[in-house]
């Protein structure tokens, strides 16, 4: 640093020392943003790997992020797959029970929810929920149609008898919530994908 | 009741005076001129153990310090997590250039005689950064639990559990017994520890030095920007040679044979461990016996704390040519003990290897009170 300082005096001579002066202090000034600037870069890049190695590996970043084929689910029937450790509930609804359920009025539901609060727009017969009830956590039953389903032809928990339409709306018992909706998204329509 | 003095200094400054000590400490430390550009390296081993600690940090996430599953969760890191391979080798390759400077500082500490006199105290925090690294490295090779790595550790174990009494106690205590459950995970344990102890033992190292650093009388300069500038100039040529063998020699100085498995069925036909851990462990393996090898390994450490007694000059006096000569010849002789040792074994090595350890007690307890003794007249 010393050095180059006096270099740039070296240059101007004897006649102009103090343009020399400036130009070697405007020299040191630029020579310091270059320092400074590549070691913020060179600490960024050391920094990088340390930071993503903490990220998921991508193996467990497939693993959570599953892509489920919902095709082959006949009406009037839910397909159960786990996913971090939940049951995960598909349900394919039939007209019957899409008319049934479209116009009820949300206040009049313990936990009020419209039917397009529960179905993805453009796939109004698949409902996807989590399969434990929301008041004791236990898994619900009415996946099957010979299965007991409850009043609204939808779920039933055979713990405390909590009622749950086909939608996955709360209708009556113990339970004060309606089932909870795990993040996914429709690739097509035979795919979903969750989380 | 607060002083007018209290009153106009900032709120954090009156509490905990940091500009105060950076002032004190770097903007205007005054320092002498011309430091060579060695004399930076306790702030680079500073620097390197840092770096350790973050990359250690990162690879204990995924680390399973479970025998069986160790060696395996180390091909996970290096294989699947992000980056792992590049956090996994700047651990390895950041442990090599750590001990290059540890072993750097010590020669020249030796060179320069700066155990005489007031840096007797900084010679021995060397001696101890020295120490407690070499077992911090062994404990961090024994981790990678690789072919070697493991039988070090099985040997290490049972030879500890054969030791009866208060020797023997302290295995069982650091062990958990030869074959005790959990033994990696202690191993990990003591390698963080002491790697933290590390830190202290360089901050130490760093102050101590600072305080017995002659007066300067003539033009000095401020440490900042004077030395910081000098710092950083170090501190690109250490991460540069770092990058170098991360990128093209990430297992340099390694036992290739650690890079499978450990096996508890099978002993590998060379079982020598890393560069740094040589010349030790040949030290250690020159007596047949368990507590010969520790007595051994105790004394090749204590000529090094005896230096300041065993140098015979008279204080103040500049060392002589023969004392600097003799101190290259070691560095070689050191050298050549942990070549000697990394060879597979044979008649010749095995002579060898005992020549060069006779050499190095030599050096000490013979050739520098003599030298120290006849020059400084």
């Amino acid at each position: 640093m010393a050095g180059s300082g006096t270099e740039a005096l070296g240059h101007g001579g004897a006649n102009a020392a103090g343009h020399a002066e400036a130009e070697g202090a405007s020299k040191r000034d630029f020579l310091k943003i270059l320092t400074i600037a590549s070691g913020a870069v060179a600490a960024g890049a050391i920094a990088w790997p340390f930071i993503d190695a903490l990220n998921p590996t991508r193996e467990a970043e497939a693993t959570a992020r599953p892509i489920i084929n919902i095709g082959g689910i006949a009406e009037n029937t839910a397909m159960r797959v786990e996913w971090l450790g939940q049951p995960i509930y598909i349900r394919k609804l039939t007209a019957k029970q899409i008319a049934d359920n479209q116009f009820v009025v949300p206040a009049s539901l313990p936990d009020p929810a419209d039917f397009s609060d529960r179905v993805k727009p453009g796939y109004d017969s698949f409902v996807v929920v989590v399969g434990l009830n929301t008041g004791i956590a236990c898994e619900l039953e009415g996946n099957s149609p010979s299965d007991p389903r409850g009043p609204f032809d939808g779920w039933l928990c055979p713990c405390d008898g909590s009622v749950y339409d086909p939608l996955g709306r709360l209708r009556s018992g113990p339970a004060p919530k309606n089932l909870v909706i795990p993040r996914f998204t429709f690739l097509n329509d035979t795919q979903i994908q969750l989380g | 009741m607060a002083t007018p003095q209290a009153q106009t200094k900032p709120w954090l400054e009156s509490r905990l005076p940091l500009g105060a000590a950076w002032r004190a400490n770097v903007s205007h430390y005054q320092t002498a001129r011309d430091q060579p550009y060695l004399a930076t390296l306790p702030g680079l081993i500073l620097g390197a153990l840092i770096f350790l600690a973050l990359s250690g940090a990162v690879l204990s996430l995924f680390y399973v310090a479970a025998e069986g599953s160790a060696f395996h969760s180390i091909q996970f890191i290096i294989r699947s997590v992000n980056f792992g391979w590049l956090v996994q080798s700047f651990h390895t390759t950041g442990t090599t250039m750590l001990f290059a400077a540890v072993y750097l500082l010590l020669f020249r500490a030796i060179l320069g005689s700066s155990y005489k006199g007031q840096g007797d105290l900084v010679w021995f925090l060397e001696l101890k950064l020295f120490i407690i690294l070499l077992l911090t490295g062994w404990l961090g090779y024994v981790l990678a639990d690789g072919a070697t790595s493991y039988w070090s550790l099985h040997n290490a174990a049972l030879a500890g559990a054969r030791l009866g009494g208060f020797p023997g106690a302290i295995a069982d205590w650091i062990f958990g017994g030869p074959a005790g459950p959990g033994t990696l995970a202690r191993m990990a344990v003591f390698h963080v520890i002491l790697a933290l102890l590390l830190l202290a033992v360089i901050g130490a190292i760093i102050v101590a030095k600072r305080v017995v650093a002659p007066p300067v009388h003539r033009n000095p300069v401020a440490f900042h920007p004077y030395y910081t500038a000098q710092y950083f100039a170090a501190f690109v040529i250490f991460a540069l040679i770092f990058a170098i063998l991360v990128f093209f020699a990430p297992h340099l100085g390694e036992n290739h044979l650690n890079l499978a498995a450990g096996n508890p069925l099978m002993v590998p036909a060379l079982l020598t461990p890393p560069w740094y851990l040589l010349p030790i462990a040949a030290i250690g393996g020159v007596v047949p016996t368990t507590l010969g090898g520790v007595i051994a390994v105790i004394a090749g450490l204590a000529v090094l704390y005896a230096l300041p007694w065993l140098d015979r000059s008279k204080p103040g006096a500049s060392t002589g040519f023969l004392y600097k000569l003799l101190v290259f010849i070691l560095a070689l002789d050191v050298i050549a003990l942990a070549l000697a040792a990394a060879a597979p074994p044979s008649l010749v090595t095995a002579i060898l290897i005992k020549l060069f350890i006779a050499w190095y007690f030599l050096h000490f307890l013979v050739l520098t009170p003599l030298t120290s003794a006849t020059e400084s007249k």
